[in-house]
């Protein structure tokens, strides 16, 4: 993996992103904004899930998705400036791996959603309360939505900080 | 100025979230920030996008029931900010950008605050584009991206 990293890091585009001084503030910038926007659109859907805000149908809060789809490829494009830049000090960072760990944990879940239960869910209507198994695919999300935001923040604290 | 900045950031609480080398002070107090950003903001560009006429099937009506989230965020990003500022005092007050951020937030908060109240009364879409909600909306959402980068620019500048 170290290997490979160090690779990477010879590439002429990792010596790039690390050429220029305003890049990386200027993408952990965005990397915040678009936390945001996921924190608080699929945050806000999940909690619909687990049956808080029933007075608001699932399916229109479902409506605002795409904005935490935004978030998330603002921060899988900023997210992969720090890698391609700095690929050693995060394949050797606990922190990163329990953040990717955490990140495929909400991705599964997703999936698991969008082919098993969105249907149901999406028929809640405003006022009703979600099955037992949607309540638990809300869980799931925020918690390793939390624990994406928790190992990122960690990055400069545990293992090799940087 | 400088004595009052020495003696907060000198004081027991700031030296232990500084110092202690534990998880528990400045890694802890940090994410608690960063938590309270994505709900403070998340929250608010939700409240904010819909008024831009965005993901119109959720109810205006609901958006109230947004404030809680909002007004948590602060609390919470308030109170760690405080330490976080008393934990280098004289530091961050001898920068530009650190009253730079303290001013997006300001602005940024009338606007959100302005908005709730126009959402409030307004009962449909067309009501609160007559009210001109929509220019509180775009501020709103462009004072809080441009507190969000203030912010991360204090550890540059």
């Amino acid at each position: 993996m170290m290997e490979l990293a160090l690779w990477l890091r010879a590439t002429p585009v990792s010596e790039a992103i690390r050429a220029l001084p305003w890049l990386w503030p200027l993408a952990e910038s965005g990397h915040f904004v678009g936390l945001a926007l996921v924190i608080g659109v699929a945050g806000l859907f999940d909690l619909r899930l687990m049956g808080v805000l029933r007075h608001v149908p699932v399916a229109a809060v479902k409506a605002l998705m795409p904005w935490a789809i935004v978030g998330f490829g603002l921060n899988l494009a900023t997210g992969t400036i720090f890698l391609v830049g700095a690929p050693d000090q995060y394949v050797t960072n606990i922190a990163w791996w329990a953040k990717v760990g955490c990140l495929c944990l909400a991705g599964l879940n997703a999936f698991i959603f969008e082919t098993r239960l969105g249907e149901r869910a999406l028929a809640v209507p405003a006022g009703g309360d979600t099955p037992g198994a949607v309540k638990v695919v809300g869980a799931v999300s925020l918690l390793s939505w939390l624990g994406v935001l928790y190992w990122g923040r960690m990055l400069a604290f545990i293992g090799n900080a940087f | 100025m400088t004595d009052w900045l020495l003696w907060l950031e000198q004081s027991a609480l700031p030296t232990w979230v500084r110092e202690s080398g534990s998880v528990w002070g400045y890694p802890t107090v940090l994410t608690l920030h960063t938590l309270g950003l994505g709900v403070l903001v998340g929250a608010s560009a939700v409240v904010d996008l819909r008024v831009l006429g965005f993901a119109r099937q959720f109810p205006i009506a609901s958006l109230p029931s947004l404030t809680p989230a909002i007004v948590s965020g602060l609390v919470v990003n308030t109170l760690t900010g405080l330490l976080l500022f008393a934990a280098d005092a004289s530091t961050k007050a001898a920068q530009p950008v650190f009253y730079l951020k303290l001013g997006c937030i300001a602005l940024a908060l009338v606007a959100t605050v302005r908005l709730l109240r126009l959402v409030r009364q307004s009962p449909d879409d067309r009501a609160l584009a007559l009210a001109g909600a929509r220019r509180w909306a775009g501020a709103s959402l462009g004072l809080w991206a441009a507190a969000i980068t203030a912010g991360r620019l204090m550890a540059y500048l």
